[in-house]
């Protein structure tokens, strides 16, 4: 039986690659690199966290030439918060199911250290 | 190929405008985001994430079947309404107009509202207008059916004797002899055509009218109008009148629906006043407390006369159509064929009437919601003196919060420079 959150799988990725620079703004193909997830599962993640108000996005305001803005996202205080919570009560049941094996995260890379 | 990408690139960027403005930076941020994906089918890849995003977050499944169901519904009424048999022949060629303009003005005055006015904004707005469609939709072919009756004039035989009788030798607007009733037609498309204007302004987003005030305004309007339907389900005539009740006058459905007509516009205009009524200075009450009385008083009893005019409408056309309608509307009475014939004659010859109740419901609805308006600004509290009178309001916006390091936030559109990288 798997852990029980608040936050789908899916969710949970995108908030451990959050977490991984918690005051540093990313952009979505990091994101989708780090995570696995496509833009079409993506961004309505990003758009759900932003609106729970988990999540802050802007408009890169000085773009590198020759490419668009980029639009960027962090977490904020609750949502990082709700994050490492969330992230660390889903290791612990992990651990609690499966003592001794290692947390399985699928092909999409492991869950970053929650201290 | 090469054209591909830049093709993709601007539909994507005229696609975006079917979102809500609050979504589409997220649809654009896609679309920066594929300059960095690697060329091919990867980026092809996330671009149709894109429009997977734009379809679900623009909720183009539900439009798409809203679009599908009313184009079916404007269909399936048209199609009821064409004309087609012998009996409509004389005014077919009204009957064709009526059918063309009434949809044309289905589908282009919500175009035009839109464009001025902005879309409905609230759940209260979008079933309001919804329901307006479907009354129209569903008076469309029942008109046409009760006109057809009307126009088919016996050729001889007693029913021919009742049709002299019923029209007293005066040929009956639509009737092979009397012909095509233009006049009336053009009436008819005008009064539909204000309507659909109406509503379509009092719903749209940018005229000040609360879903509140429209809810409330529609509540006592159904009630108007079912109240009307049960006094006159074959229209407003002695002998085609509600068959339970008699034709009496001081029947207390009767007396309640008098009530109704004047009483359900005021006090939905009152309570529309002062719920939707928050003083900001003295002397602002009567003119703030006006306007959502006169939408009250509108709505009401234009509610009121579509659904009493679609119910009454659609009862005629299934009277002349199902023995099963006329042995519920005259139920427990022995009626010869000829007798049959001479109430359908009567209700189909009452269609008309309806036109009337459509023009002066709302006329009287407007009147009584300001009076309703004004009640409310004499009894209710007056300004200054710290109850609103109503529940309270979104009060001040809260304070937009601080823009990120170097950027601006994606809602509140501060700008400031962000250097990224």
């Amino acid at each position: 039986m798997g852990a029980r959150t608040e936050f789908s799988p899916q969710t949970m990725w995108v908030l451990a690659a959050l977490c991984e620079q918690p005051s540093g703004w990313q952009h979505g193909y990091a994101l989708a690199r780090q995570t696995g997830l496509k833009s079409g599962t993506l961004y309505p993640i990003l758009i759900r966290l932003a609106d729970r108000g988990l999540v802050e996005a802007c408009w890169q305001e000085e773009p590198v030439p020759g490419r668009p803005r980029r639009h960027l996202y962090r977490l904020t205080a609750d949502g990082f918060a709700r994050a490492t919570a969330a992230l660390a009560e889903a290791e612990l049941a992990r651990s609690e199911v499966r003592p001794g094996t290692s947390p399985r995260r699928g092909r999409r890379g492991t869950a970053p250290a929650v201290s | 190929m090469s054209w591909l990408g830049p093709v993709a690139a601007a539909a994507g960027r005229v696609a975006v405008r079917l979102l809500p403005a609050a979504r589409r930076d997220w649809a654009e941020a896609v679309w920066a985001e594929a300059h960095d994906v690697p060329a091919g089918w990867p980026r092809l890849a996330w671009r149709t994430g894109g429009v997977l995003l734009i379809a679900k977050e623009g909720q183009m499944a539900r439009r798409i079947g809203i679009l599908l169901l009313g184009a079916v519904a404007a269909g399936a009424a048209a199609w009821g309404a064409w004309p087609g048999s012998a009996g409509s022949l004389s005014h077919g060629a009204a009957d064709q107009g009526d059918v063309i303009i009434t949809l044309a003005l289905l589908a282009c005055l919500p175009l035009l509202t839109r464009w001025l006015l902005g879309p409905p904004d609230s759940r209260a707005a979008r079933r309001l207008r919804a329901c307006f469609y479907a009354a129209i939709l569903a008076i469309m072919p029942a008109k046409a059916a009760a006109e057809m009756f009307v126009g088919a004039v016996p050729r001889g035989g007693i029913d021919r004797h009742t049709f002299d009788l019923v029209t007293q030798g005066n040929p009956l607007p639509g009737s092979i002899s009397g012909g095509p009733d233009w006049g009336g037609e053009i009436l008819i498309l005008f009064i539909t055509a204000c309507y659909l204007a109406v509503i379509l302004a009092l719903t749209a987003r940018r005229t000040p009218v609360a879903p509140a005030t429209l809810a409330v305004g529609a509540r006592a309007g159904l009630v108007l109008g079912l109240v009307m339907y049960a006094v006159d389900p074959l229209g407003v005539d002695q002998i085609a009148t509600n068959p339970w009740l008699h034709g009496s006058a001081t029947d207390p459905l009767v007396a309640l629906a008098w009530v109704l007509l004047f009483g359900a516009p005021m006090a939905a205009g009152a309570l529309a006043g002062s719920r939707g009524y928050v003083p900001r200075h003295p002397g602002q009450a009567p003119t703030v407390r006006a306007w959502p009385g006169f939408a009250a008083g509108l709505v009401s009893n234009g509610v009121g006369a579509l659904t009493v005019t679609a119910l009454g409408i659609s009862t005629t056309a299934l009277m002349l159509k199902s023995a099963w309608m006329r042995g519920w509307l005259y139920h427990g009475q022995h009626l010869t064929a000829s007798a049959v014939y001479g109430r359908e004659l009567y209700a189909s010859g009452n269609v008309a009437f309806y036109a009337v109740i459509c023009v002066g419901f709302p006329i009287i609805g407007l009147i009584m919601g300001l009076a309703g308006a004004g009640y409310a600004s004499v009894t209710g509290p007056q300004p200054g003196s710290g109850d609103p009178g109503g529940p309270p309001g979104p009060g001040e916006p809260e304070p937009a919060p601080d823009p990120p390091p170097g950027g601006r936030l994606t809602d509140t559109g501060a700008r400031t420079a962000l250097r990224a990288g």
